[in-house]
């Protein structure tokens, strides 16, 4: 579940009741904040700005001398939930991200970047993993950090209880090793066992860390020195960070009732960084002079029709509903142009090697998919409900589908679904035709795992394919990078043959920056954009 | 009003068989003047002329509309003015001219029914309970109490979030109170305000001597309440039912933009706003504007006509 709200959760609701609360909300917050501006927030007050851009180097030298550099990021939300093990937001993240330490980063092209493990090796059998952790890292109450402290968070994480034990689900062991090595002993192969390592959940708490989720020692690059959940997270940067000091001296994150009084609040100079948005609030960033960043994921919205019965348990019909989407119109409306066109598997041009082209989709052909429908035994049409989270682009995508499928019998009532509701109850497994907005990974073999095999816990389509169950038990397990590609390349070619799903885009990330921010390198999951990086000018 | 009323009552005891011609020939003089009264007024008449254009295009909308309420063959985002798209075309190539037509049935068919049934039951509970007085009074006027302490919008919420929850299979029953959900819900949130406004004025007229001679006569409780009392009280009640319909309008509305409404993608004025709100309002603010100002002109329309009502009847009083 946590996946998918998280999917949800960074996507901005629009129409909801949360949301009315939240635009409450947000005014006051507005109101405060320009109350504040002087003060607190000065360096991003217009005025002060001015003053830096008419004379640069004053500003440097105020900066050594003591004037601190702000870096402001807006978030659309605010956290809930600060215990690793269930934070799943992306401000949540975020917040752990600059505090702490993960093992193992991931970049922006989904590929592993050593951070508190400067360096790994596999053993020959895929079963021993060492990693080589970095030396010289302190926690911020400025003890060093330890191998026990590792291992303690890593038996945490695997705690049965846990909703984290699944990522050390092959895991039969975990010590020392020689020198300032962790060893990990699996009892299968497991290929992206590394992503596992770098889950948004695996940041290097303390050992006997009491209070998780209030207070925080980490041995990341920011110490937080005041956290108020209604207004804004305030984090120094750590002078003595192991992977060297961050270039500003101060971080805030600021936390707004949705994306939109976010990015009022940069447009007005209130804060600098705004991550996450939808498509239309990006775009009307376009020609304003804020630095504006695109980079594709592979976080999708997936339509999907039950396999395990009527109708959908019709090969025919499935293809029908395939062929009566047109994803052109799709991309040009829903998602403005960004982020790339599906294929119908949640493996996405984001993985590169494992993605392929070759196969072709069914083209857009409503003529075609009313005969089929005809021959599956459907003259009529079909009448079909239509089960969408309340969240704006979602519900876009459910009007645009509706017009389209009219135009091949399949006619469409839309039942926007309340989140909490809809997933909360297992709905969203239940019902024969449903939307769920998926959030990117790094790896493709989580969608599979979780949602595409026969005895999968989200198999929320039911589809049951001994052929793909096979293919994604290869791709997961096999040591053999070849052989996973084979198997990767299987597993899209049955789904756009046969599968339950349509995805007919993957979700582009966004960022927005204002001109005197420089060096920060969007995540695909916007809440593990380290902020680090980050220079005012 | 009032005054028209009192021949009826002469006209409704046992012993005189009423020429009813005569009876329906009086009521259509009495409304005649009514409705001179209303265009005598000059802001009553301007808001009852808002308001029969918004009828008008609820009863033909469908014929007036020059394309369909979901129809995407358009390019997205036209700005108004164009020939084609008067009003323009919102993201997703839909005519807003159209929609705005459209969406006008939705409002009336909501807030006019939903208002229609409000007055019904709370017309027949207002009369019940004033007439009847006793513990029936004391439990049901405290339970009312209860209710008005709550927001109507908090109501409507929570209400809607109910039925709305996750209904995955819906039986015949439970598509019909899906279906019908804004409705039902307009009349449950309003029918006991007004069920408050007739036990005020039933509490009066029921003390009245006519009313002591129907039920000495030996009347049926149904007869002396509608029969007897209820003309007396159809003044405030249309007062009330003028008032409580412009409220329903903006509670539809409301609700449309909160995302229990209409479902998507019915053209319900609500929805189209919060559909082009946020980001979208950027790319295309017409979309969201010219809904608003629908929602705002008949709300006024409503409200100037309630005025004027409210004006005729307090005179006549």
């Amino acid at each position: 579940m946590k996946n998918r709200t998280l999917a949800a959760q960074s996507e901005r609701p629009t129409v909801t009741r949360r949301r009315f609360f939240k635009v409450a909300a947000a005014g006051a917050a507005g109101t405060t904040l320009i109350a504040c501006a002087p003060g607190a927030a000065a360096p991003a007050g217009d005025d002060t700005q001015d003053e830096s851009s008419e004379d640069s180097s004053a500003q440097e030298d105020g900066a050594s001398s003591g004037e601190a550099t702000t870096l402001l990021v807006g978030w659309g939300g605010a956290p809930a939930n600060l215990d690793p093990i269930t934070a799943s937001a992306d401000v949540e993240i975020n917040l752990l991200n600059a505090i702490y330490d993960y093992l193992i980063d991931t970049d922006d092209q989904a590929t592993l970047v050593p951070r508190l493990a400067e360096s790994w090796e596999v053993s020959d059998d895929g079963l021993t993993y060492t990693l080589n952790i970095v030396e010289g890292a302190t926690w911020h109450d400025g003890d060093p950090l330890t191998l026990d402290d590792i291992l303690w968070t890593i038996e945490r994480l695997r705690d049965p209880e846990a909703a984290t034990s699944d990522l050390f689900s092959a895991v039969e062991g975990v010590a020392a090793g020689d020198g300032n090595q962790i060893v990990f002993t699996l009892n299968a192969t497991t290929p992206d066992f590394l992503f596992n390592l770098s889950d948004n959940r695996a940041v290097i708490l303390k050992q006997n860390a009491e209070n998780i989720g209030s207070d925080f020692n980490g041995t990341g690059p920011f110490r937080l020195v005041e956290f108020n959940p209604e207004d804004r997270a305030t984090l120094e940067a750590n002078g003595d960070y192991w992977g060297g000091a961050p270039a500003i001296d101060q971080l805030e994150l600021v936390f707004f009732g949705d994306a939109t009084a976010a990015a009022n609040a940069l447009r007005g100079g209130q804060i600098d960084v705004l991550l996450r948005m939808d498509n239309a609030t990006f775009l009307g960033f376009a020609d304003e002079g804020f630095t504006n960043v695109n980079i594709a994921t592979n976080g999708h919205d997936l339509v999907r029709l039950r396999a395990d019965r009527e109708p959908g348990n019709d090969e025919r019909v499935r293809m029908a509903f395939k062929m009566a989407t047109d994803r052109a119109t799709i991309f040009e409306r829903v998602q403005l142009g960004f982020g790339a066109q599906g294929r119908d598997t949640p493996v996405g041009p984001l993985y590169g090697a494992y993605y392929t082209e070759d196969f072709e989709l069914p083209e857009h052909d409503p003529e075609g998919a009313r005969a089929l429908l005809a021959e599956a035994g459907y003259e009529d049409g079909l009448d079909m409900t239509l089960f969408v989270p309340n969240l704006a682009d979602r519900v876009a995508l459910a009007e645009v589908l509706a017009a389209q499928w009219a135009e091949a019998g399949i006619n469409i009532t839309i039942e926007p679904q309340e989140e909490a509701v809809y997933y909360g109850d297992n709905g969203w497994l239940e019902v024969d035709l449903g939307i769920t907005p998926w959030g990117s990974r790094p790896i493709p073999q989580f969608y599979l795992d979780v949602a595409y095999k026969t005895d999968a816990i989200w198999n929320e389509a039911h589809f049951s394919d001994a052929e793909l169950d096979e293919q994604i038990d290869i791709a997961g397990s096999s040591v053999n990078p070849d052989e996973r590609v084979a198997a990767y390349r299987e597993i899209q070619r049955i789904l756009i043959e046969r599968g339950p799903v349509i995805i007919p885009y993957f979700f582009a990330q966004f960022g927005v920056f204002s001109d005197r921010v420089s060096g920060v390198n969007v995540h695909p999951f916007a809440g593990r954009t380290n902020l680090n990086t980050a220079s005012i000018s | 009003m009032a005054n028209a009323n009192s021949p009826l009552k002469s006209a409704s005891g046992p012993a005189a068989q009423a020429d009813w011609q005569v009876v329906v020939r009086r009521r259509l003089r009495a409304i005649a003047r009514f409705i001179r009264q209303l265009f005598a007024q000059p802001s009553a008449a301007i808001g009852t002329l808002i308001v029969i254009f918004f009828l008008i295009l609820a009863l033909f909308g469908s014929a007036i509309a020059p394309y369909g309420e979901n129809d995407q063959s358009h390019p997205t985002a036209v700005a108004p003015g164009t020939a084609d798209y008067p009003l323009g075309t919102d993201f997703l190539g839909r005519d807003i001219l159209s929609r705005v037509i459209l969406g006008t049935s939705s409002i009336f068919v909501n807030a006019g029914l939903g208002t229609l049934v409000a007055v019904g039951i709370g017309t027949a509970v207002g009369l019940l309970i004033g007439y009847q007085g006793g513990w029936l009074d004391e439990v049901v006027s405290r339970l009312i109490d209860a209710f008005l302490a709550l927001p109507a919008l908090l109501i409507a919420l929570v209400a809607l979030g109910v039925v709305r929850g996750a209904v995955i299979d819906p039986t015949p029953t439970q598509r019909f109170l899906l279906d019908n959900s804004v409705l039902l819900v307009i009349a449950a949130v309003y029918a006991p305000i007004v069920a408050r406004v007739v036990r005020g004025s039933t509490l009066e007229i029921k003390t009245l001597e006519f009313v002591q001679a129907a039920r000495i006569r030996g009347e049926t409780v149904p007869y002396i309440l509608f029969r007897e009392i209820f003309p007396s009280v159809v003044p405030a009640l249309v007062v009330e039912a003028s008032l409580r319909f412009s409220y329903a309008i903006f509670l539809v509305a409301a609700l449309g933009f909160l995302g229990v409404g209409a479902r998507p993608p019915t053209p319900d004025w609500g929805l189209m706003v919060s559909e082009s709100s946020g980001g979208r309002f950027q790319l295309a603010p017409w979309a969201l504007t010219y809904p608003a100002i629908a929602i705002s002109l008949l709300v006024i329309g409503v409200n100037l006509m309630s005025d004027g009502i409210k004006n005729i009847v307090q005179k006549s009083e």
